[in-house]
């Protein structure tokens, strides 16, 4: 059995990284989520540098992403991910609160795996997060390491 | 009087519309070119016609002179005829009496029009025949009785007299010509000062018109295009309001849905976390923090589809309504789990319109009617449409539900207006607003009609052909 990947969860709101993680706790999946407070952080933790220049290699199993977070928002990190050859197979899932038509659009067009509106009633935000969690963490096989693109 | 009167004139001119001024303007400069034009015209005839004239008074004054020479040719051959007796020296005689009649002709020609040169001309004609019988009453006496029978005659000339008459009428009727050459000259030249005087006025006038329609299309072009600038210049305002509006409904649908979030959430772990411990009220009380956070949450969600609808590119396509009720009715099966409602859904008619605006007026209606008839053991819901005329058909959607005052239909569709208690019937009052607006953009009329506890009916007219814009 090969260890599972880690869940990147990139949330700058505290209590929504909180909550969203008490959620994963009732699956035992929490401990597999690594939280990145904004944009900026995710990129660093994908390219291994600052802060996480020391972490073990390998691509996360899946990124949620909220929209609007400070220093790069989600869009501009889905772009990067989707453009970056190295990083382009890693599933990305768009957790926002947003419900904009243009938002839902925009992220299908840059290439987002998923689009998921977090519910404001908690049970269904719970429902909805640890639905995600296993679905992404554990039940879908991640792409292969090393994986490029052909083109 | 005549102050009163000017007063009422200029009156009279100012209540006309600037239409009216400028045709009346063009009116006036158009008279006066064509006045002008007559006058010009008129003119010109009389040059030409002096012009004529004075050709024929030259002629005349020529042929007098000619006629002159011929007589005293005619007169001088005849003398010597008599007192040579050869008849070679009668050929001027012959030529004059050959040549009368054309003489004759052309001098009334020449003179016909002016009755002095004509009376003139009738007794030159007579004088000549007068002349011409002398001399041959001349001749036959010098054939009868030889040259010893006119030797008074040959040495005086037979028509002396008349000769003499002759050449004073001729010398008349020049001096009459050349009068009448001069009164033309000076009528000629008075005319054409006039002619010329006129046309530089018609110059003038049509400069005036000219410049008057420049006027005019300068005034209407710079009129359109600060139009134009002023449309452009609100069309990019109201972009911005727009967009501003936009941004504010997207910062509402995010930044205000996750605080509602977190409240429902700790609420909910709270009481798993320590529900063994809380009694009853505290366990209500975080029940009635979850429930209000949800309540918001959905005022927050009617309010952005209510914004939307309001600025939302509109579809114009051909919508099935029938299909489409179905389709509301099955999305709202989990409404009427453990209900029994009579439905009565007549045939509705095709519409022009977008699908999706109207799926959410049919399920904002029907989601009233089920909720009003909550409490009513017959619920019946029935849904129709009366007969399309001008291109609109009117569509009802009935209930025998709890029904409304009349005295408050204003209210019915107004936003956050609502006319039962949350504990009563629970809501946002948006759903009717909603309906309201969709239907105003679809260019349709909505009403109300309803008596508290005898059901309500909501009446909405779309159209039935498409609306061109």
């Amino acid at each position: 059995m090969t260890t599972l990947k880690p869940i990147l969860l990139a949330e700058d709101n505290p209590r929504d990284a909180e909550l969203t993680l008490a959620a994963m706790e009732e699956h035992h999946i929490a401990d597999k989520v690594v939280v990145c407070h904004d944009g900026a952080e995710v990129l660093d933790y994908l390219y291994c540098r600052g802060p996480y220049k020391t972490r073990r290699h390998g691509n996360p199993a899946v990124v949620f992403l909220d929209l609007k977070m400070p220093k790069v928002d989600g869009i501009e990190v889905l772009r990067t991910i989707k453009n970056d050859a190295d990083l382009h197979h890693i599933p990305v899932v768009m957790l926002t609160s947003s419900r904009e038509e243009r938002d839902l659009a925009q992220s299908y067009a840059l290439g987002a795996n998923a689009y998921v509106v977090k519910p404001v009633e908690f049970h269904q935000f719970i429902n909805a997060v640890k639905e995600l969690g296993v679905f992404w963490g554990v039940i879908n096989e991640p792409p292969p390491e090393g994986l490029t693109s052909t083109q | 009087m005549p102050q009163s009167l000017m007063a009422r004139a200029v009156r009279w001119f100012a209540s006309w519309s600037i239409e009216q001024r400028v045709l009346g303007g063009f009116g006036l400069v158009f008279a006066g070119i064509v006045v002008i034009s007559i006058a010009s015209y008129r003119n010109t005839a009389v040059l030409i016609e002096n012009s004529r004239l004075d050709t024929r008074s030259h002629e005349l004054v020529q042929l007098l002179g000619s006629i002159g020479e011929t007589l005293d040719e005619a007169e001088r051959g005849h003398r010597r005829y008599l007192v040579t007796g050869d008849q070679a020296y009668l050929k001027g005689h012959k030529t004059l009496l050959e040549q009368m009649p054309v003489f004759s002709q052309y001098l009334q020609g020449l003179t016909e029009g002016t009755p002095d040169q004509e009376a003139r001309v009738a007794s030159l004609v007579e004088l000549i025949g007068q002349q011409l019988a002398a001399e041959a009453a001349a001749i036959s006496a010098r054939q009868t009785s030889g040259y010893e029978g006119v030797r008074s005659i040959a040495l005086s000339g037979a028509a002396k007299l008349e000769l003499e008459a002759i050449h004073r009428l001729i010398i008349e009727m020049e001096g009459a010509e050349q009068k009448a050459l001069r009164a033309r000259v000076v009528q000629s030249t008075g005319s054409t000062r006039n002619t010329i005087v006129l046309l530089v006025l018609g110059a003038l006038l049509q400069l005036v018109l000219l410049a008057s329609v420049y006027h005019l299309i300068h005034h209407d072009i710079t009129e359109r295009r600060r139009v134009a600038t002023e449309l452009r210049r609100r069309g990019e305002l109201l972009q911005a309001a727009n967009k501003e509006l936009e941004a504010f409904s997207y910062s509402v649908s995010h930044d205000l849905r996750a605080p509602l979030r977190h409240i429902d959430g700790y609420a909910s772990l709270l009481s798993k976390t320590a529900g063994e411990s809380l009694n009853d009220k505290a366990r209500r009380y975080l029940q009635t923090i979850s429930d209000s956070a949800k309540q918001m949450g959905q005022l927050i969600d009617d309010l952005l589809i209510f914004s939307r609808m309001g600025r939302q590119e509109m579809l114009r396509t051909r919508v099935n309504l029938d299909q489409l009720v179905k389709t509301v009715i099955h999305d709202l099966r989990l409404d009427l789990q453990g209900r029994t409602i009579s439905w009565t859904i007549g045939s509705l008619p095709e519409v022009y319109g977008d699908p999706a605006m109207l799926r959410q007026v049919f399920t904002n209606l029907l989601s009233n009617a089920l909720k009003f008839t909550r409490h009513r053991a017959g619920a019946k819901i029935e849904i129709g449409a009366t007969q399309p005329t001008a291109g609109e058909t009117e569509i009802f959607v009935r209930d025998n539900g709890a029904g409304f005052d009349m005295q408050y239909v204003n209210k019915l569709f107004g936003v956050f207006q609502r006319l039962h208690r949350n504990d009563e019937f629970e809501g946002t009052g948006i759903g009717l607003a909603n309906v309201r607006r969709i239907i105003h953009r679809h260019g349709g009329r909505t009403r109300a009609e309803g008596a508290v506890d005898r059901g309500a009916t909501f009446f909405f007219t779309l159209p039935t052909k498409r609306v061109v814009g």
